[in-house]
């Protein structure tokens, strides 16, 4: 996208006081949308994003600065003004490209823009009929669909330099079941790192928008949840969110490095009950969150986070590699060229366990059965964690009895991950975007069926 | 990008009309932290949005690569996007208005002025000033983040608009601890006037909420009178704001459909929408689709008398656009629970046995501005017979939001806006259910 010539100009500027180390970062995307409301298609979206990154450093301090110009004085500024943040004349210092490389892991087989708006608009309809024709208590159906390609090149002063292709698409469906007196939401968003056929090979429209309407239907007839400490068991797939927040921000360098982290210094003891394993791997076939590179231009790979309960590895990017004297794990992600890359997840999850489903609900006299998570977030400092349940259920003398709305989970990550005292068999991946200091980007949660012994329970009515 | 050409050939290929919308950024991020320059980031951004109503309907794209070369790429987009929409909704490209209220203050040059040294040494001292405040703070993360935002738009219906606006927020992130528990707080000061930033302030009470909340444990489950400080009332107002807009009440998703001239809350709330607010990046003369804004009280006295609309929900509802449409949908611009008459202390002192609820957690996942419920994961103070006993954490408070607003006792003076530009003052209320650790 720059010739090789100027990306190593713009490197080699950036050197030209006391830094030593410089990035650039080139991205290229084309998205398109579509969004369908009441049976009507009501917005499609052709978007393009170019941008440039640039990252200096010395030692683990950095500065960085964007720009959507390709021109090559508007870049040279910029990697001028940025290297006066590290004061002190240098000799003009040569950088030696290598070999552009590139990854080619994640086949796809059809490329989003070789597809014509209509296919994608006809998911829109397929998905919105489905939706509706599951009950008649859904009155309202959103569909959401979206895919991209990003292009994008990295290259350092230390010679690296990478191209990547990432491809990705997602259905989301939200149903709006109502009645008189009340109205709830459900919601399913597959997607992956695939292209168009995503949608004939991996996952089926209509079983996917039933879904959707499936959560909200249940919800509607629901009542408050009860509130107090009791034991909760949370389903596979989107219920490894629990895990993400919880504990997998406060895994990432980004909190561990400057000593915010309650896991920091941790390496090697145990934070987890023994029944835990849990890993973030960027390699898993076509996953949500994978990719060829990270965005600071290193392979992706499998990171086993906890083993057996004991804190293995943290995720770190280049820099905090250099703050914590620790191992780099090629960890530094980043929305867009408008972000300096910094540790992030990719697709993170809790690995199997031996019990069946059916164990763990049967073994459990009193508690709560978490279906389907929604949302969180947690404070790193702290720990401390919220999550809503989007689809949860009282259990009752080890069955699965009525379904409670309104749920909300509260604890602590470090607190939770020792109470884990039961693990399924059953792991399933789903996916999510995760905000953090470098934008939004995909992730992929997941996890077996867990049993946790005790968590508090927001809900409105007292325990019974 | 030569617009003229853009407009000539989309009339060629029979879109009717067309319209383009410029924003162009500049950005300054500064952080600090353990007494070195944590974050330096500059940047230089411009966009380019282009929507035109081709056979009825209304067609977008946009691009950050702003050059002649894209006009085809622009215009074939803004047809396949117009062919592929079945919305039957009347669309719109307007003409432009007779009057545009100006807002002054908008754009302060002076704050441009002023070099990035100080802007760093200004976070430098930050860091250094709240660290100074108490032994148990551990960690302070200061910062400064700048931004001069530059909008035109121009239609070929002949309007061409164009604000310019810039702001500034300073502030620090605080965790404090005292050997067995760790705590954090936040406090800052936004404007576009260098010198607004009072550093000991921010110091003081962002030190103030991370020590003061050292030490904080569960309580008894229970429904308790609570007193809703001012950020944490913000953060739940902005995740109930699409209730106010026309374009949810159409959708039906809003709770407020069919209430216009109902009492929705207790006289004591009045519910503000204000583009013409000061030193606010948010505020300005036109909206999105260049229709000039209008300030207004969606709530009046505990009555709702209208929703935000956009030219499209206008027409709809055979009414006027209040000048909200923004991002081709409906936002608001400083949109806030207006100040009411009591001293927070007085509210607080008057409490026989309640909570102070200073921060929620999770408002994008805890809440549902379809159906009202909330259940969210907060923390604050204790207070018994008008004094605060010892700190809270780790409960749950859970209501339905109109609900809420109607159980407001007392509205307090201390009107704060968040970083969203959506602001509240602190509420004193009834009752809420909050679930403790018993």
């Amino acid at each position: 996208m720059l010739e090789r010539k100027l990306i190593t100009k713009v490197l080699e500027e950036a050197l030209t006081t006391n830094a030593d180390f410089s990035e650039i970062f080139i991205e290229d995307k084309s998205q398109a949308s579509a969004s369908m409301l009441s049976s009507k298609v009501e917005r499609v979206n052709n978007a393009k994003t170019f941008g440039i990154g640039i990252r200096v450093a010395k030692g683990f301090h950095s500065v960085y600065g964007y720009t959507n110009s390709r021109e090559e004085s508007d870049l040279l500024k910029l990697a001028n003004d940025l290297a006066q943040s590290f004061p002190g004349s240098q000799e003009k210092r040569n950088v030696e490209l290598g070999e552009m490389k590139k990854g080619s892991k994640h086949k796809i087989k059809i490329l989003p823009a070789s597809v014509d708006m209509k296919e994608k608009i006809a998911l829109l309809k397929r998905a919105d009929k489905a939706a509706r024709e599951y009950s008649d208590v859904i009155n309202q159906v959103m569909v959401n669909y979206q895919d991209y390609e990003q292009k994008v090149w990295i290259a350092n002063s230390e010679g690296n330099y990478v191209h990547d292709v990432r491809v990705r698409t997602r259905l989301a469906i939200a149903s709006v079941a109502s009645n008189e007196t009340s109205k709830q939401q459900g919601f399913n968003g597959p997607g992956g790192f695939y292209g168009f056929e995503f949608y004939t090979d991996v996952i089926n429209v209509e079983e996917a928008a039933k879904e959707a309407s499936r959560i909200a239907e249940v919800m509607l007839t629901a009542d408050h949840a009860p509130s107090g400490k009791m034991p909760v068991v949370i389903d596979n797939g989107f219920g490894g969110v629990i895990f993400h927040e919880a504990c997998g921000h406060s895994l990432e360098a980004t909190s561990v490095a400057p000593g915010m982290s309650v896991f920091s210094g941790k390496k090697g003891e145990r934070i987890a009950s023994p029944l835990v394993t849990a890993i973030d791997d960027g390699t898993i076939e076509n996953a949500w969150g994978s990719a060829n590179f990270d965005d600071e231009g290193h392979p992706q790979k499998r990171r086993v986070l906890i083993k057996d309960g004991i804190l293995n590895t943290f995720m770190v990017d280049k820099l905090n590699a250099i703050r914590m004297n620790d191992e780099l794990t090629n960890s530094g992600r980043r929305e867009s060229y408008r972000y300096a890359p910094t540790s992030r997840m990719t697709n993170t999850y809790i690995d199997n366990g031996e019990s069946t489903f059916e164990e763990i609900i049967s073994s459990t006299e009193y508690g709560l059965y978490a279906k389907k998570m929604g949302g969180g977030s947690v404070n790193p400092a702290t720990g401390d964690f919220n999550f809503s349940v989007g689809e949860a259920y009282m259990i009752r003398d080890g069955k699965i009895a009525e379904p409670v709305k309104g749920a909300t989970l509260i604890g602590t990550g470090a607190d939770a991950l020792l109470k884990v005292d039961m693990v399924g068999n059953n792991l399933l991946r789903a996916q999510g975007m995760c905000g953090s200091a470098s934008g939004s980007i995909p992730t992929d949660v997941g996890q077996p069926t867990i049993r946790v012994s005790e968590i508090t329970v927001g809900g409105r009515k007292a325990a019974n | 990008m030569n617009f003229d050409l853009l407009f000539a050939k989309a009339k060629e290929k029979n879109i009717q009309d067309i319209q383009v919308h410029v924003v162009a950024d500049t950005k300054l991020d500064i952080e600090i932290l353990k007494g070195e320059l944590e974050e330096y980031t500059i940047s230089d951004t411009k966009g380019l949005s282009v929507k035109g109503i081709y056979d009825g309907k209304m067609g977008t794209v946009s691009t950050e690569v702003i050059n002649d070369e894209e006009i085809d790429f622009i215009i074939d987009s803004v047809i396949a996007s117009a062919k592929n929409i079945d919305s039957e909704d009347e669309v719109f490209i307007y003409g432009g208005d007779s009057i545009y209220q100006e807002v002054e203050g908008l754009y302060n040059k002076e704050l441009e002025q002023v070099d990035a040294k100080s802007k760093i040494d200004l976070v430098f001292d930050l860091e250094k000033k709240t660290l100074a405040q108490d032994k148990r703070i551990k960690m302070v993360q200061a910062f400064y983040s700048e931004v001069t935002h530059k909008v035109r738009i121009m239609n070929s219906k002949g309007l061409d608009l164009s604000k310019e606006v810039n702001s500034a927020t300073a502030g620090v992130y605080v965790i404090a601890t005292d050997g067995s528990d760790q705590r954090t707080g936040i406090d800052y000061i936004q404007s576009n006037v260098f010198s607004d930033f009072a550093i000991d302030e921010i110091a003081k009470e962002g030190a103030k909420r991370a020590t003061d909340a050292l030490g904080a444990k569960s309580i008894k489950s229970g429904d308790y009178e609570v007193v809703l400080e001012n950020k944490a009332s913000a953060s739940l107002l902005a995740a109930h704001v699409n209730m106010f807009s026309a374009e949810s009440v159409q959708k039906d998703v809003s709770l407020l459909k069919g209430k216009v001239g109902d009492k929705v809350s207790k006289e004591l709330i009045s519910i503000v929408d204000d583009p013409f607010m000061e030193k606010s990046p948010r505020s300005g003369s036109f909206d999105d689709e260049g229709v000039a804004t209008k300030y207004k009280e969606l709530v009046k006295d505990g009555k709702l008398t209208g929703f935000m609309h956009n030219l499209k929900t206008a027409k709809k509802d055979e009414v006027g656009s209040t000048g909200n449409g923004f991002r081709n949908g409906i936002s608001s611009t400083n949109f806030y629970i207006a100040p009411g008459q009591t001293d927070f202390n007085k509210a607080i002192s008057s409490m026989k046995k309640g909570l102070i609820i200073s921060d929620l957690q999770g408002t994008h996942a805890g809440t549902s501005s379809v159906s009202g419920d909330f259940s969210l994961q907060a923390s604050g103070y204790l207070v018994e017979e008008g004094k605060i006993v010892r700190p809270i954490s780790l409960i749950t408070v859970a209501g339905n939001y109109l609900e809420l607003l109607k159980d407001v006792t007392e509205v307090c003076s201390d009107l704060k806006m968040n970083f969203g530009y959506i602001g509240s003052p602190s509420l004193k209320i009834k009752s809420l259910a909050i679930a403790g650790n018993e």
